[in-house]
């Protein structure tokens, strides 16, 4: 009973710092953050170039390994709109929970006949779904091409990016050409991922006489 | 800082009846977990390096009229890749494909430094053997011609390298003249899987 006994503190470590540290990367994390879109894998080539893709106000053509062609606009509002154009072209009408549905879809290649099926099915089973892309030929006059139109009639400020795997075949790339220059595009990006310029490359700006 | 004592008040027993000191110390150990998980699900759901783009501008299709007025390319002035499949690149230097003497010249390189190297030779070559235009442009021109058998990607290393050679002029024309399918012959017919 007499003995003095030291007393038993828990070893205590000063978080203090560390939740500062922790708080600091988590907002650096939350304001940087772009997140990945849930779109088919695509392996882009990359390029010297140095020109960022644009954020906003774009549409993107994606070409996977497969040759399958997707399409995707950046804004929900003129998605819907976009699909509003195509219905009215085509004579389909979608409900407003197809709308929606249809508004929360960044990507999508789903012919037009599928489509209604698709906006119906619940979310899992939408993203179970195979996409067999949008169907594209060399006249310049399939569904990308009415798919397109009909998102430049939502925004006429829409830039066009292309977006390829590394192994699609370029007779792909040729008939999606070939759908845009049917509308007079004859200007577009080309998605790329970033590489660095080989030894002794000086880029235009710093060499102009 | 050094821990804060929580017994305060207990030891001294004067009689007076003392506010018991309440540490203030938070355990923050949960908040930093807590943290640390927000920041794993942050990194991993973020894209950190962003794609770059690359222009590409085609000729209009409609002003036929326009081309037909420009004088036909002197092949000598030409350097023409053919996009194979397997990542080979033919090409012809300073000659035309109905040339006799094509089949022999035609060479075969590899996307990078060996295309790169290949460019860099005829467009030394030509720009030396021919004054500019007068425009002031180099004479050098190279035409980019992709066959069924090469992808996107080849397309995209070979436009990357026109970027490289700080070759202006060059022309992405999809069709192989009879002559030219008879020089390349079987190098560049689709492998049927």
């Amino acid at each position: 009973m007499g003995k003095v006994r030291p007393k038993k503190h828990a070893p205590f470590t000063d978080m203090t710092a560390m939740t500062d540290v922790a708080f600091l990367l988590l907002t650096f994390f939350i304001m940087t953050a772009t997140f990945k879109s849930n779109d088919a894998e695509i392996n882009t080539p990359t390029s010297i170039s140095q020109i960022k893709v644009p954020d906003d106000k774009i549409m993107v053509i994606s070409i996977d390994k497969d040759g399958k062609v997707y399409f995707g606009v950046d804004a929900q509002p003129v998605r819907v709109a976009m699909l509003d154009n195509i219905a009215q072209t085509k004579g389909i009408t979608f409900t407003d929970l197809e709308r929606n549905k249809f508004a929360l879809q960044t990507s999508f290649g789903i012919p037009l006949n599928q489509l209604k099926p698709w906006l119906n099915m619940s979310k899992d089973q939408m993203n179970e779904v195979k996409q067999p892309g949008i169907p594209v030929d060399s006249t310049g006059t399939s569904e990308l091409a009415d798919w397109v139109y009909a998102a430049r009639k939502a925004d006429p400020m829409l830039r066009i990016a292309l977006k390829g795997d590394n192994l699609a075949k370029f007779p792909v790339f040729k008939d999606v050409l070939a759908n845009l220059q049917s509308q007079n595009i004859n200007k577009f990006n080309l998605i790329t991922g970033s590489e660095a310029a080989p030894a002794g490359f000086a880029s235009e700006e710093t060499t102009e006489e | 800082m050094a821990a804060i004592e929580e017994s305060g008040g207990g030891g001294k027993d004067d009689g007076k009846v003392r506010g018991k000191k309440v540490s203030t110390r938070v355990d923050m150990t949960p908040m930093v977990d807590l943290g640390f998980l927000l920041i794993t699900f942050f990194m991993l759901a973020t894209t950190m390096s962003k794609p770059t783009s690359m222009t590409l501008a085609v000729p209009d299709k409609n002003d036929d009229k326009e081309q037909a007025q420009s004088e036909p390319l002197r092949a000598s002035k030409v350097l023409t890749l053919f996009m194979g499949g397997d990542d080979e690149v033919y090409y012809l230097d300073g000659i035309a494909a109905d040339d006799d003497a094509a089949a022999e010249k035609l060479g075969t390189t590899k996307y990078g430094y060996d295309l790169r190297t290949v460019i860099f030779t005829s467009q030394k070559r030509i720009n030396s053997q021919n004054p500019k235009d007068e425009k002031g442009n180099d004479a050098f021109v190279v035409v980019i011609k992709p066959t069924p058998a090469s992808t996107y990607k080849n397309m995209v290393d070979v436009l990357d390298e026109m970027a490289i050679t700080k070759s202006k002029r060059y022309a992405l024309v999809d069709n192989l003249t009879d002559s030219e399918k008879k020089v390349l012959g079987d190098k560049i017919s689709t492998p049927e899987k």
